[in-house]
């Protein structure tokens, strides 16, 4: 019985083990390859592209949808002790350093970083990365590196657009629907916010980017078992995307908490 | 010349090749056989360095690809153009950047780079219409023809096919086989297919004949009809009665 259980026990720290070494060999390998080699810049604004740009949208509706919601609970709150003037700053900084960089990293999993793990992994059990191996390609700087590059830069810029659109939308709800003072509101957030609320969020986006593009691009490389393996994987992708930046996000603030 | 000393790879449990050896002479036109699952592509697969042997040593031109990294290795493969069975082609860029690859990657413009493009595409037997079509567009023989279009840019010493007929019709098979042994003497390559179709011994120089994990066979192409080796005697004809089990 205690046998079994060790047993049990150190198979399952074995392989988590194992798939943490093989994540850091393909983080080292890319970060070789980035170094050693020259980054693709039309590669690179083409992820840009499709992982900022086209999630424009999405990601203004999570904002405005959050924003909105965060103004009503945040009222019920306040209201309780009096300090519904306080509302403004709430909304801004629960935007800006919690649900701005949060909200848009899941939307850009679920959009995009499935995406990418689809792609790669097709081209993996179709042999194409192989094909781009025989001609002496670095497949690192062609199909991850700019991908990885492209998350972490694109998603400062995303996580600052779905803040624009959540506190905006915490604006009007307040406003219009609430009936808290405008002047209020936009004094309130001027007279509490600082640089740092945002800097945070921003720096915070950018190491989302950096783990969601790296986790997709990891399980898209190593895909294995055809049509269903590509499936697996982009389903792995998204959940261990999404759990990691849960934990990612509750380490950062911490470090920045203290 | 190619040489394979004692190749040894498994997966898991399975042993693929098991202590295999091989040599193949430069110029030599070697049709490699065997039966479905019996590790071919495996063994093409680990001489042009996308699967790592586990143990043994595979020397191309004197030099022993196992103790060389990076650029040297680079090098070797740099000499060995491998068609894959279904071609491999990029599926989200057209067939000139296919063809173009690696010379686009390098920095040459695709002006520059049109004319040799030209000049393969019509080597292999296709018009220039199909260069600004994409890959699901093209039947599957044009496929290949475009996947060997794309190796010869690398104007490799060694071409190694990987089933190159598989799933094609006789008169299209017959075509791939032509512009093979067309594509070897032109190109004076050292040529590997592997196939489990014996219509390939009518242009081969050689065959080798794998039989679980190892090569039971290597001679000239004439020869192996005399062979009495049961295992042989039974596959080149195809019966259904002899030693090899499970011949369904």
């Amino acid at each position: 019985m205690v046998l079994r259980l060790a047993h049990s026990l150190g198979s399952i720290v074995f392989e988590l083990c194992k798939r943490l070494g093989l994540v850091g060999m393909f983080l080292y390998e890319s970060l070789v390859a980035l170094c050693t080699t020259k980054l693709k810049l039309e590669k690179t604004f083409q992820a840009m592209h499709f992982i900022g740009v086209s999630s424009l949208n999405v990601v203004a509706l999570i904002g405005i949808t959050g924003g909105a919601v965060l103004a009503l609970q945040s009222y019920i709150g306040l209201h309780r002790f009096g300090a519904e003037q306080f509302i403004g700053p709430v909304i801004f900084l629960s935007m800006t350093r919690e649900f701005g960089p949060v909200f848009t990293a899941i939307m850009v999993i679920g959009r995009a970083g499935s995406a990418i793990t689809a792609e790669i992994g097709t081209m993996r059990i179709t042999e194409q990365i192989d094909a781009l191996q025989t001609l002496c390609l670095d497949t690192r700087q062609f199909l991850i590196v700019p991908r990885i590059v492209a998350g972490t830069l694109i998603m400062p810029f995303l996580s600052i657009w779905c803040t624009l659109f959540g506190v905006l939308a915490g604006y009007i709800t307040s406003v219009f629907i609430l009936n808290i003072n405008s002047e209020v509101y936009l004094e309130s957030i001027r007279t509490n916010a600082q640089l740092s609320d945002i800097t945070s969020g921003l720096a915070k986006s950018a190491v989302f980017g950096f783990l969601l593009t790296l986790i997709s691009t990891y399980k898209g490389f190593y895909t294995r078992g055809g049509a269903k393996g590509v499936g697996l994987a982009t389903t792995e992708s998204v959940v261990s995307a999404n759990v990691t930046i849960f934990i990612a996000n509750y380490i950062l603030t911490s470090l920045m908490f203290s | 010349m190619i040489e394979l000393i004692g190749l040894k790879k498994s997966f898991g449990t399975k042993h693929v090749t098991k202590d295999l050896s091989l040599k193949i002479n430069t110029g030599e036109f070697l049709a490699i056989i065997g039966r479905s699952g019996e590790g071919k592509s495996v063994l093409l697969k680990q001489i042009i360095g996308l699967i790592e042997p586990d143990s043994g040593k595979i020397i191309i031109n004197g030099m022993d690809l196992m103790s060389l990294k990076g650029k040297g290795r680079e090098k070797i493969f740099k000499e060995c153009g491998y068609v894959f069975q279904f071609a491999a082609l990029l599926d989200s860029i057209t067939i000139f950047e296919n063809i173009a690859l690696y010379h686009l990657e390098h920095g040459i413009s695709a002006k520059e780079i049109k004319p040799l493009v030209i000049e393969k595409i019509k080597s292999v037997g296709l018009s220039t219409d199909v260069l600004d079509k994409h890959p699901d567009e093209l039947s599957g023989g044009m496929k290949k023809r475009v996947g060997l279009a794309r190796t010869l840019m690398m104007t490799p010493k060694i071409l190694i096919y990987d089933e190159p007929t598989t799933g094609l019709d006789p008169i299209t098979t017959r075509l791939i086989h032509e512009l093979m042994l067309e594509t070897h003497k032109k190109f004076n390559t050292t040529t590997i297919v592997i196939s489990h179709d014996v219509e390939v011994f009518k242009y081969a120089t050689h065959v080798a004949m794998l039989h679980e994990g190892k090569i039971i066979y290597k001679g000239e192409t004439h020869s192996i009809w005399e062979e009495q080796n049961p295992y042989i005697y039974q596959f080149i004809r195809g019966l259904a009665e002899g030693p090899i089990q499970n011949a369904t």
